[in-house]
């Protein structure tokens, strides 16, 4: 496995995810590379987060993603939602943990605080609509 | 365009014309439609060459219709010697069609039947914003099946038909050659399934214990059971029973099982185009039909929690907090062509969600998913302080940071020229339509009391209660136009009044961010000659610039924001004027056959004596739905008070008696009787 997978892996075992309190269950990801698949369990108790590797462990939804794609949506330059409906991924078992997956990933890259926006054009703003 | 018939099951619909084909044109909406996504667009029959025409058509339930069909054309004196019946019904995820044909001479006859067959797999949004489009995919033929696909990249939709009889089967349709005795009949059942295929071959749909809808399809056909637990109305004005009826049964219609609550049913937005989930219309249709059929709500407001925004995403307007505004499942969604996946671009629904979770308690008493929601209600709270607040004044904007594809109002009145000043101009972003700082204050409140009796948090409620005062004095100073005695549709970019008369307005009353002294005032306009069509209140006063009686969001009537308005008259005392309300648009209602349409023109009542329907895309819509339920609660007067449900009817002459038996709540059922009488406000 790569060292960028063993290493988004520890930092969301240490780090915990964006999981609300009242969240539990369970993700098996299953990520494939040429010479083989690595599975990797992430269970939410409560919304604290564990990790393990190995087996192929029970879990509420299976995701099976290519590592590099997989690696592309943990550092948030691929949304998860629309890659699983384009198929770059499958999801076996609960639709939720699809939705939840944002949550565990990074936030993509050069995104704004709408405040920002709003600074950048107000108070010196074009007032007719463009 | 002429006049579509449909049957459907969620989102999954069939359009057709009414001998029952679907013609592909790029304008055309007909079609079989699932998963947004359009998996047929041509169907058509014919008899030796000829089409057919409707005799008769019957629809025994909205998932089932029977065309009966003779061939030629309708202006020609009818003696058939032969006809043909269509039943044709949705189930799972499937469309099925039995022909059947009648020879009705003495012979043998000798008939071929064919059916052309196509598909354009657009995107639901290309079909209700007709764009271009082209027939596009690959065909295979096999024995017994013709398989309509499309693919593009990994994403996959594929349409199998598959007959029961033999057929002649080309990548263009089927054929069949029969012979058919005297006075004889014979018949074929056609199945259209559509698929979303995965690499591997499955459907996803079936890899997410969805069950393809059949959950919900038990849950939702069990229409009587439905019935039986909604309270029973009996009143004298016939208009009202038929409206609450018509009411009951479109709701149960509505209902869908969402792909991540699959066990649950919710409220569609409507049908049949917006079959999916939007925030605001599922958090209005449920605040309004609560004293109802209360369930809903906690699958609406459990869902949305679920998908609660969590990071800031530019293309979707996401932020930390934020409460969907659009979900869908097409290809313009998967491959980043719109913003659908989902799409945050609503400043309303995050407050509105505290609104219904405070008031889903207080109906229901269900605390445990005030518990539960407590960390998305804590941070839908923070929304407003931290992603809303644009300019740090206190007030709730929005500027949308998708400039392609985003919408450009984030409020109810999406339309891009619905704010605009009285003179007609438009103003630039951010924009701060006045509901929603009526909203944002409600929400403050709600939040507070939860925070107080729920989440054992009281210093955090004093501070919501701390901020909600200082949030209604400042409303009150900047919002108010001095002159004209009403409030601002919105502040612009620079702070400025943006002074349209609007129905917006009303929605403040409902909020209660109003000063006691400046109610009456609004009310009068409200019912003033501007806004008050005699049907109901305009969304866009008369004098406005940009007033047109035809106008989406600048003259149109809405069933659903008069529902709000009248709740917001009486919590202000305004009893006589939220009955003149109920009472018109109740009355209108009757014109459309006691199904509250989207919305209706704005004509006054004398010039038009009728409700102009406006030609809405979707019918039912839940937020219209659920306008009846509102005024009913408004005319009865029904308030929860602890475990108490409290009953205070003000009802206009023209309703006589109203009885509303077996209101479900905290309390267990409680009846509600109410006599009319002249009530002085």
């Amino acid at each position: 496995m790569s060292e960028s997978v063993r290493a988004f892996f520890d930092a969301l075992a240490h780090g915990g995810g964006r999981m609300l309190r009242q969240v539990s269950g369970s993700v098996r990801f299953d990520l494939v590379r040429p010479d083989g698949v690595d599975h990797w369990l992430v269970t939410i108790e409560q919304g604290r987060v564990t990790v393990s590797q190995g087996g192929v462990a029970d879990a509420d939804t299976v995701i099976r993603a290519d590592e590099p794609l997989f690696l592309r949506m943990a550092h948030g330059e691929v949304k998860p939602l629309p890659a699983w409906l384009r198929n770059d991924f499958t999801a076996d078992g609960e639709f939720r943990w699809v939705i939840m997956l944002e949550r565990l990933f990074a936030p993509p890259p050069g995104a704004r605080h709408p405040r920002a926006l709003a600074a950048r054009q107000w108070p010196a703003g074009d007032r007719e609509p463009r | 365009m002429k006049k579509m018939v449909r049957i459907l099951d969620g989102n999954i619909f069939a359009l057709s014309e009414d001998n029952g084909d679907m013609a592909f044109s790029p304008t055309s909406p007909s079609g079989f439609f699932a998963f947004d996504t359009r998996f047929l667009s041509t169907w058509r029959l014919s008899l030796d060459g000829e089409r057919l025409h409707p005799l008769a058509i019957h629809e025994p339930s909205y998932y089932e219709i029977r065309f009966f069909l003779v061939p030629g054309n309708p202006t020609h004196y009818v003696d058939a010697k032969v006809s043909v019946i269509r039943d044709r019904w949705i189930s799972d995820s499937s469309f099925t069609e039995r022909l059947t044909v009648l020879n009705h001479t003495g012979e043998p006859v000798d008939y071929v039947v064919r059916l052309d067959i196509d598909s354009d797999f657009a995107p639901i949004y290309n079909v209700v914003w007709p764009h271009a489009s082209s027939l596009r995919g690959y065909r295979q033929v096999s024995d017994d099946r013709l398989r309509l696909g499309y693919q593009r990249e990994r994403f996959h939709r594929v349409t199998d038909v598959s007959t029961s009889e033999p057929a002649d089967i080309d990548d263009q349709g089927l054929t069949y050659r029969i012979r058919v005795d005297r006075q004889a009949r014979w018949s074929t059942t056609l199945n259209v399934r559509s698929m979303v295929l995965r690499p591997d071959g499955a459907d996803i749909r079936e890899q997410l214990r969805h069950g393809h809808g059949q959950v919900g399809a038990q849950l939702r056909h069990d229409l009587r059971q439905w019935l039986s637990d909604a309270p029973r109305l009996e009143c004298d004005w016939e208009p009202l029973a038929t409206t609450y009826n018509r009411g009951l049964v479109d709701l149960a219609g509505l209902r869908f099982s969402p792909l991540a609550l699959p066990h649950e049913t919710m409220l569609a937005a409507g049908l049949p185009w917006s079959a999916t989930i939007i925030g605001r219309d599922a958090i209005l249709a449920c605040y309004q039909t609560l004293p109802f059929v209360p369930r809903m709500a906690a699958t609406t407001l459990r869902l949305l929690a679920l998908d609660q925004g969590m990071v800031l995403d530019d293309f979707r307007d996401e932020e930390p907090g934020k409460m969907l505004n659009e979900f869908r499942y097409g290809e313009m969604a998967a491959f980043e062509e719109r913003p659908q996946s989902p799409y945050y671009g609503g400043a309303d629904v995050t407050p509105l969600f505290v609104v219904l979770l405070d008031e889903y308690e207080r109906w229901t008493g269900d605390a445990d998913l005030v518990r539960n929601l407590e960390d998305a209600a804590r941070a839908a709270l923070h929304w407003i302080d931290e992603y809303a607040d644009l300019r740090g004044d206190g007030y709730v904007w929005y500027q949308r940071r998708n400039e392609r594809t985003g919408a450009m109002n984030h409020c109810w009145k999406d339309s891009p020229e619905a704010i605009c000043y009285r003179d007609g101009r438009l103003p630039g972003l951010p924009r701060a339509t006045c509901e929603l700082q009526g909203y944002a204050y409600d929400a403050k409140r709600r939040g507070a009391r939860l925070a107080r009796e729920f989440w054992g948090d009281p210093a955090y409620a004093d501070r919501l209660e701390r901020q909600a005062a200082e949030l209604k004095q400042r409303f009150n100073r900047d919002f108010w136009i001095r002159d004209g005695e009403y409030f601002a549709l919105a502040l612009g970019p620079d702070g400025d009044q943006v002074d349209a008369l609007a129905s917006n307005m009303g929605h403040l009353l409902w909020s209660g961010i109003v000063e006691e002294s400046r109610a009456p005032a609004v009310a009068g306009h409200l019912l003033g000659p501007g806004l008050f069509s005699g049907w109901g209140v305009r969304t866009l006063g008369k004098g406005q610039a940009r007033y047109n009686p035809l106008g989406y969001h600048l003259g149109t009537v809405w069933p659903f924001d008069n529902s709000l308005i009248a709740a917001g008259l009486r919590r202000y005392g305004f009893v006589a004027e939220a009955g003149v309300i109920a009472e018109t648009i109740i009355d209108a209602a009757q014109h459309f056959a006691g199904r509250m349409p989207e919305s209706f023109a704005g004509y006054d009542r004398d010039l038009t004596r009728y409700p102009v329907p406006y030609p809405a895309a979707n019918s039912p819509q839940a937020s219209a739905t659920g306008a009846i339920f509102l005024l009913l609660r408004t005319l009865l007067g029904l308030e929860p008070y602890g475990e108490h449900l409290v009953v205070h009817p003000a009802i206009p002459q023209r309703f006589g008696r109203i009885e509303l038996l077996d209101i479900p709540g905290r309390w267990g059922r409680m009846d509600a009787i109410g006599n009319a009488r002249v009530t002085v406000p």
